[in-house]
């Protein structure tokens, strides 16, 4: 009786660290641990979660150029963040809706009607995966 | 069945061109938005990637770019989604797709070039489209 009153007096007190045994093997992780133990302690207590997975805006840049560079029609020398569809790659409005659709297959997003048709140069598009909460 | 979720009813006629060329991209994204069904069912993984089938709509999209009247456009459209649903819904079979979409048209015509020895330029001209 005294016990089971005792229980959750007990556990209060008990804290259990989430142990790192189960080792996954991204040396992200350990120098996240040895600059950051709070990192590592959320790390491992929600691997799934998406939470802090963002893009960084580099990252971003790099695979919004290499998709724009496999399109079949676009000069590759005339490939920077700047360019605009029309204007600078000499893109019809049909290449630019195919751009775009390039995108949203990359970044695994569904970009609505509306934001879509303003999307139309490089650094736009850029700006609009990187503010995207969901880009992949 | 998924048979009929895509839209095949008649909406009202395209009031201007403008509109009717919304409605040409609007049919362009929603094509390209099946393409990843279209590979799974038609097993297309090996043999062409999603990039080469946007292409290959885009072009046959701009077969048509020369027509200005929003009827005509509507008209196209509605045939364009009527394929749209019979590749989706699995009425054609894999040859279909990849003599059409894949390969087009002139792939097909190059093998048949050892007959074509007296080729006519108005034949070639034929065989590439309607109007010329």
């Amino acid at each position: 009786m005294a016990a089971a009153a005792l229980r959750p007096a007990i556990l209060r007190r008990i804290r259990l660290s989430p142990s790192p045994s189960f080792s996954q093997p991204f040396a992200a992780a350990a120098a996240a641990a040895a600059s950051h133990p709070h990192a590592l302690a959320r790390w491992l207590s929600r691997p799934m979660s998406s939470h802090d997975a963002h893009l960084t805006r580099e990252e971003v840049v790099d695979r919004v150029l290499d998709v724009l560079k496999s399109h079949p029609k676009v000069d590759l020398s005339k490939v920077n963040p700047d360019a605009h569809f029309e204007k600078d790659l000499g893109l019809d409005s049909l290449d630019t809706v195919e751009v775009v659709m390039a995108i949203e297959e990359e970044f695994k997003l569904e970009i609505p009607d509306r934001e879509a048709d303003k999307i139309d140069s490089l650094p736009l598009a850029i700006e609009y995966v990187s503010n995207h909460p969901m880009a992949a | 069945m998924a048979f009929t979720m895509r839209a095949v009813k008649v909406p009202p006629n395209s009031a201007s061109l403008e509109e009717a060329r919304h409605r040409v991209f609007d049919f362009f994204k929603q094509a390209c938005r099946s393409i990843p069904t279209i590979m799974e069912i038609y097993n297309l993984e090996d043999v062409v990637t999603p990039a080469q089938l946007r292409s290959s709509i885009a072009q046959q999209i701009r077969r048509n770019q020369e027509v200005t009247n929003p009827k005509v456009i509507d008209m196209l459209l509605f045939k364009g989604m009527e394929e749209l649903n019979n590749i989706v819904e699995h009425a054609k079979q894999r040859h279909h797709v990849i003599g059409q979409y894949v390969i087009g048209e002139q792939g097909l015509v190059k093998d048949t070039a050892s007959k074509d020895q007296g080729g006519s330029e108005f034949l070639k001209k034929f065989y590439t489209s309607n109007y010329f």
